[in-house]
């Protein structure tokens, strides 16, 4: 016996075909967040904060990036460029006077004065409101404000990055911290509401001294999950996604007529890091070594499906301070192999499964850092050096690294704003806790050109220390510098405007504006 | 059966401390420290020891732990490292939501697995019990992190009928629900058809069919009722299940749920929120359990004198 008779049956598949029919016929047709002149931005992580006072994230930072204006802001190469500061002087290496722009205002139509510059400063100075920033302007003195538009920054010792640090997002007077409710800025775009690990929706703030942005409204998705921002994209209700997609998912991606796929050379550079402390380690040979056999191109190639650049420092492609000069790491594994001999490390028993020597390798969790991690592996076994991976937790792994405990790790720096990098680095003195020297490199030349560089005034003079030092580098060997993974932008073909830097900013957004739909097969809402 | 309660109560008492002890050791014992990653490298030794001593971080493992307690038995879980919220606060703005997921999942796994579980038992070898056997293997068999992109690209992507991701509406609700509710569906099934089975095969299914009962009265009116004493305690069990399962379904669909939360704050080292969340996840389902044991004790009078 059946549950149905036959003439029902045939109902019930009549009203699912029909079901299907329509639900195919609205997927088809629906309307699109860019067909409403909006902008939907998929965040690859969830900011951590939105005050510009105590954000630390790149998330957070991103965000900030479109709704809080600074003093000066960074172009391309890296330079400060002025921002609500129509200029600067510098009397003297210890003071910086800033001049504002007329008519500034924040978005809830407070006027913008020389007093909340102080303000943001003051506060982040104070100890009471454990600012992570508090350490960066540990060189101010002091912060007058002798009329509404002058700003004067005191230094207690000349410090050459100080500009770069001017790149923080004004507050008015009086604002408190409050959680996930972000303070009033003064840039392009206003926060009208934040959900925690949803969304943040803005809006175009009329008042910007730059203009209104065109696109008028903004919606800033935090989406973790790789998998769901290709869905998202591919759906349309996220139309623009930075360094967001995995490079495995572009063709699949460049497959939707509606997107376009940008790129640019990235800042954040990745890096193979030495326990000098470790007694194989310390011999530049074997560094050497282990830099000749790794074949960073393959891995370029096959991982990073070549978006990425293969570097020889860890300052940025495009950064004003990096010396293009500096000879390169080439991949050769003989050469490795007669190093290790050189070094002591000779091979026991020839192409036997004995290896000259073991090392660890620690990486985090991510996908591609294992595959890379793997790589590598492998690559060092063909010179005969066996190499055990541990890929940890972040919290975990990143806690080894900064305790020494490691022989070899992988890691990436992020959002390199000025070559004092050298100084945090690779000073003797910046051993953890108090830099990210973690490897214990020691060089007085390099101490000395780090700690004369940052307190240099002239960029020339800056330059040419910071080009010294790479050359010392190139030679040490304290890290292996690997690459530099390429910008990627996802975004729908009738976004213009939008202008790729190097530093992932999201600056620039405040200039896109929506193309009309083109009329043509394929093109406005298709899928 | 007050005393019944009241004993089930009591026992829940040293499951909570059991929970509370081992989290805070566990998250303390892990490597990684809170004000690294709230600092940042930047920030200089001075500046983390003060930091250090206004979390109470520099004080002996046993003096916090002690503290930690003498707080919550005050009602006071703490305030979030990262956000400087105070726990509790944060834990109720994303509870409700990972509530109404795992609340809606259960949902969907008892609409499906009920009738399909007695179907498969009324036509026990039949094709409909093949078809439902073979469906719960397959929603066995598949993760909620393949499952839910799958049904992302078809209803979402392809038909355009639900939303990728986000929260707030019924709409957004639907593929994280099924998604977690169909793992859960396919053990309810199997569970139903088995004790639906053996009741079929009992003296008083018989007697009923025996005075004229229809087979489908029979199960409605008399089988079911007796069937459903496992079926509600494999639920109970199923409920810390979904919410420790939501942690992972929370995350594919950018749900602003407590999994999400936790996750956030173990990568942050967010002692108090970390602690906070497992403390609320785990009694949540003592509660949920202590309810499913009341509950069963009505269907079933017996159970009360175990």
């Amino acid at each position: 016996m059946t549950p149905f008779p036959v003439s029902a049956r045939r109902r019930i598949a009549a009203f699912a075909a029909a079901l299907l029919a329509v639900a195919f016929s609205f997927g088809c047709s629906r309307k699109l967040p860019i067909d409403e002149g909006r902008l939907v931005i998929g965040l690859p992580g969830t900011p951590v904060n939105i005050d510009p006072r105590v954000a630390t994230d790149a998330y957070g930072e991103q965000i900030l990036q479109m709704t809080h204006a600074s003093l000066v802001r960074r172009d391309a190469a890296g330079n400060p460029v002025p921002d609500l500061a129509e200029g600067w002087t510098t009397p003297d290496p210890l003071t910086f006077v800033f001049r504002l722009r007329a008519g500034l205002r924040f978005q809830d139509g407070r006027p913008l004065t020389s007093r909340d510059v102080r303000y943001t400063f003051a506060w982040i100075l104070d100890p009471a409101n454990r600012s992570p920033h508090r350490a960066v302007y540990r060189y101010l003195s002091a912060i007058e404000t002798p009329d509404e538009r002058t700003v004067v920054f005191r230094l207690s010792e000349p410090f050459a990055p100080f500009l770069s640090t001017m790149e923080r997002g004004i507050v008015p007077e009086g604002s408190p911290a409050r959680g996930y409710a972000p303070p009033v800025g003064a840039g392009p775009y206003r926060i009208d509401d934040v959900s925690p690990d949803g969304e943040a929706v803005l809006s175009a703030f009329e008042g910007y001294y730059g203009g209104a942005p065109a696109i008028r409204s903004v919606t800033v998705k935090f989406l973790p999950d790789g998998n769901i921002r290709f869905l998202e994209l591919k759906a349309g209700s996220v139309n623009f996604c930075l360094n967001g997609v995995d490079p495995d998912a572009l063709p699949a991606v460049a497959q939707t007529r509606r997107l376009v796929v940008e790129e640019c050379p990235g800042g954040n550079v990745s890096y193979l890091g030495f326990n000098l402390r470790d007694r194989a380690l310390a011999d530049v040979r074997v560094r050497r070594a282990i830099a000749m056999a790794i074949d960073r191109e393959t891995i370029v190639r096959t991982i990073w499906k070549g978006h990425a650049d293969i570097v020889e420092s860890i300052l940025p492609p495009g950064s004003w301070a990096l010396d293009a000069d500096i000879p390169a790491v080439r991949y050769n594994p003989g050469k490795a192999k007669r190093l290790l001999d050189q070094a002591g490390y000779r091979d026991p028993d020839g192409d036997g499964p004995f290896p000259r020597l073991r090392l660890t390798y620690k990486t985090s969790q991510n996908e591609v850092r294992r595959n890379v991690a793997t790589v590598i592996q492998e690559q060092l076994r063909q010179v005969g050096i066996a190499v055990e991976i541990q890929s940890l937790e972040w919290g975990t792994f990143f806690s080894d690294v900064k305790k020494g405990n490691f022989q070899m790790y992988g890691l990436t720096w992020v959002g390199i704003a000025d070559p004092d990098i050298y100084y945090h680095a690779y000073h003797s003195k910046s051993v953890p806790p108090e830099g990210a020297n973690r490897g214990g490199y020691a060089n007085p030349d390099v101490d000395r050109l780090a700690e004369s560089a940052r307190r240099e005034p002239s960029k020339a003079r800056r330059r040419e220390m910071y080009r010294e030092v790479q050359r010392i580098l190139a030679r040490d060997l304290p890290v292996l510098p690997l690459w530099a993974g390429r910008n990627l932008l996802v975004r729908d073909r009738r976004l213009l405007g939008f202008v790729l830097t190097p530093d992932e900013s999201y600056a620039a957004v405040r200039a896109m504006r929506i193309a009309p739909p083109a009329r043509g097969p394929g093109q406005g809402t298709s899928r | 059966m007050r005393s019944y309660l009241f004993r089930r109560l009591a026992q829940t008492f040293p499951v909570a401390f059991g929970v509370v002890t081992v989290v805070f050791l566990l998250i303390h014992l892990l490597p990684g420290d809170p004000v690294e990653i709230m600092l940042g490298e930047s920030a200089v030794p001075a500046q983390k020891e003060e930091l250090r001593r206004e979390l109470r971080l520099d004080r002996p493992i046993l003096v916090q732990y002690a503290e930690y307690l003498s707080g919550i038995s005050r009602g006071d879980f703490g305030v979030s490292f990262r956000s400087r919220e105070p726990v509790l606060r944060e834990i109720a703005g994303r509870f409700p939501a990972t509530l109404l997921l795992a609340g809606t999942s259960l949902a969907v796994s008892i609409i499906v697995a009920l009738p399909l579980g007695v179907l498969a038992a009324m036509r026990r070898g039949k094709a409909a019990d093949l078809l439902s056997g073979f469906a719960a293997i397959l929603s066995l068999s598949v993760p909620n992190f393949l499952l839910g992109p799958l049904l992302l690209l078809v209803f979402s992507v392809q038909l355009g009928l639900l939303p990728v991701s986000g929260y707030g509406t019924a709409r957004h609700l639907v593929l994280p629900a099924v998604t977690l509710g169909l793992g859960m569906a396919a053990l309810l099934t199997r569970m139903v058809r088995a004790t639906v089975l053996e009741e079929l095969r009992k003296e008083y299914v018989v007697a009923a069919t025996a005075r004229g009962r229809s087979r489908r009265a029979a199960v409605a009116l008399h089988a079911l009722r007796n069937a459903l004493v496992p079926v509600v305690t494999v639920l109970g069990l199923s409920f810390g299940a979904v919410l420790s399962g939501s942690v992972i379904t929370e995350t594919i669909f950018s749900w602003p749920g407590i999994g999400r939360l936790l996750m956030q704050a173990i990568d942050a080292r967010d002692y108090p929120l970390v602690q906070g969340c497992v403390l609320v996840i785990a009694l949540c389902t003592v509660a949920v359990n202590l309810a499913t044991d009341l509950l069963c004790a009505r269907l079933d009078p017996r159970m009360r004198y175990d």
